[in-house]
């Protein structure tokens, strides 16, 4: 029994390790542990610590040009009030992003759970809206295919998170604790040249995006943000791989691109998916004052929430394989 | 080259001479040791540690997981060669703004407490 003596008691510890940010869990949760020599002095310890240590994160994960991108995102679509609650909130939820990817049974939950509450949602408005007779554009045909979609939607919603989890589980990683730096060296070349290919390729289609949306009558700070994307892709050069690195810094060196990459590709899944996104808002914010049919407008309420989720369920599983991978990396010793 | 604040030196300071037992507790122990009688959070070395982690003045990784921490990871810090170049310019100041004091405020009996 001496040694619980000399450990933090198990509630206290459980909520320490809820407020440390992921990424820094292993390490300051350790050094707590290590030093701890009475519960005071523990949760004492863990409140001068914690606030530092979820700013530095915060800091960290900030990537400004991502950070305005989604503000301008947040600002097309819900206006001032709400890109100023919705920054801080943002960059707190990348300090706490997990390091890992998201377990099949919750991915596959939050499908099932989105899914059931469409058809809970539509169910309810069917029965307080009957559909004969007609009301203003949707007639009984709409209606019911709405359900069957929304039925369909829990498979549709399962099968893209299955697929998502497969893709991930069946990709080349170094994950052998040991590994030379050739091995190490030729892994990260080869990052870097997918990453530069993608970010021509992807800057490329952001630029004939733009163009499009001149023609299609797009918000000009949207068509700028297209630009501007496009702009700071195409210019990225691929940074030379310096020869006289050692193991230790060219794995910091590649865990670091991994982040930053990764941050890129999450803001450009957002900005993507914007015309979309403003075009159901644009169109909600006219059913809600003009026509006062809330029919219409919990429509594409659900239409924006799918879209939403298919986003953030993109951003997450990607943003856990690259953590995962800096996991590994971290682990890593040189053969 | 990257310029270093003074709770940077003394963080790359306490990194350089722990060596390879460089890692959260001992190097805020370090810090306190070079810092006194300023009390230093454990907190402020975790956010300068990451601020020179992503300047790439020092590396980082994970050792194997040990009993005396619950079962978790030392992070273990080390000085890249960037680290040590700024590391030494700074020393080179500080050494030059000690001859100025002392020639100035003492002769050559002062020396710094």
């Amino acid at each position: 029994m001496e040694a619980a003596l000399n450990e933090p008691p198990p509630w206290l510890e459980q909520m320490v390790l809820l407020a440390i940010p992921p990424a820094a869990r292993e390490s300051v949760a350790g050094d707590l542990w290590e030093t701890y020599q009475s519960p005071y002095q523990y949760a004492a310890e863990a409140l001068r610590t914690v606030p530092l240590v979820v700013l530095s994160q915060m800091r960290r994960h900030l990537n400004p040009l991502a950070l305005m991108l989604q503000g301008a995102l947040i600002f097309l679509c819900l206006g001032g009030p709400a890109t100023l609650l919705f920054l801080p909130l943002l960059m707190l939820r990348d300090a706490y992003q997990p390091v890992t990817r998201p377990s099949p049974r919750r991915a596959i939950r939050e499908a099932v759970l989105l899914s059931s509450g469409t058809m809970v949602l539509l169910f309810l408005f069917m029965s307080r809206h009957p559909p004969f007779p007609v009301r203003t554009g949707v007639d009984a045909f709409t209606w019911l295919s709405l359900f069957l979609a929304a039925l369909f939607l829990s498979p549709f919603l399962c099968l893209f998170r299955a697929g998502l989890i497969m893709q991930g589980d069946r990709r080349k990683l170094l994950e052998t604790d040991h590994v030379s730096k050739e091995a190490l060296t030729g892994a990260y070349e080869t990052f870097l040249k997918g990453a530069f290919c993608r970010n021509m390729l992807e800057g490329t289609a952001l630029a004939f995006a733009a163009i499009a949306g001149f023609f299609f009558t797009w918000n000009t700070l949207l068509i700028g943000l297209f630009v501007l994307a496009a702009v700071y892709l195409l210019l990225e050069t691929n940074p030379r791989l310096s020869s006289a690195c050692d193991f230790v810094s060219l794995r910091a060196q590649y865990q670091r691109d991994l982040l930053r990459q990764e941050q890129l590709r999450r803001c450009l899944r957002w900005l993507w998916f914007a015309p979309v996104l403003m075009a159901l808002q644009a169109r909600l914010a006219t059913t809600a004052t003009d026509a006062q049919d809330m029919v219409i407008a919990l429509l594409n309420g659900v239409a924006a929430a799918i879209l939403c989720y298919l986003v953030a369920t993109l951003n997450r599983e990607y943003s856990g394989r690259v953590q995962e991978q800096i996991g590994f990396l971290d682990r890593m010793t040189e053969r | 080259m990257e310029s270093l604040g003074q709770f940077e030196q003394v963080v790359l300071t306490a990194i350089l001479a722990l060596d390879d037992n460089a890692y959260g507790v001992t190097i805020h122990a370090k810090v306190e040791e070079l810092s006194r009688p300023k009390k230093v959070t454990r907190g402020a070395v975790y956010a300068t540690l990451d601020r020179m982690e992503d300047k790439g003045l020092i590396s980082s990784w994970l050792s194997e997981p040990t009993k005396e921490r619950g079962g978790r990871s030392r992070r273990h810090y080390r000085i890249e060669k960037s680290g040590e170049k700024a590391l030494r310019e700074s020393a080179r100041t500080a050494q030059r703004l000690i001859e100025t004091i002392a020639q100035t405020l003492g002769g050559l009996a002062w020396k710094p407490r």
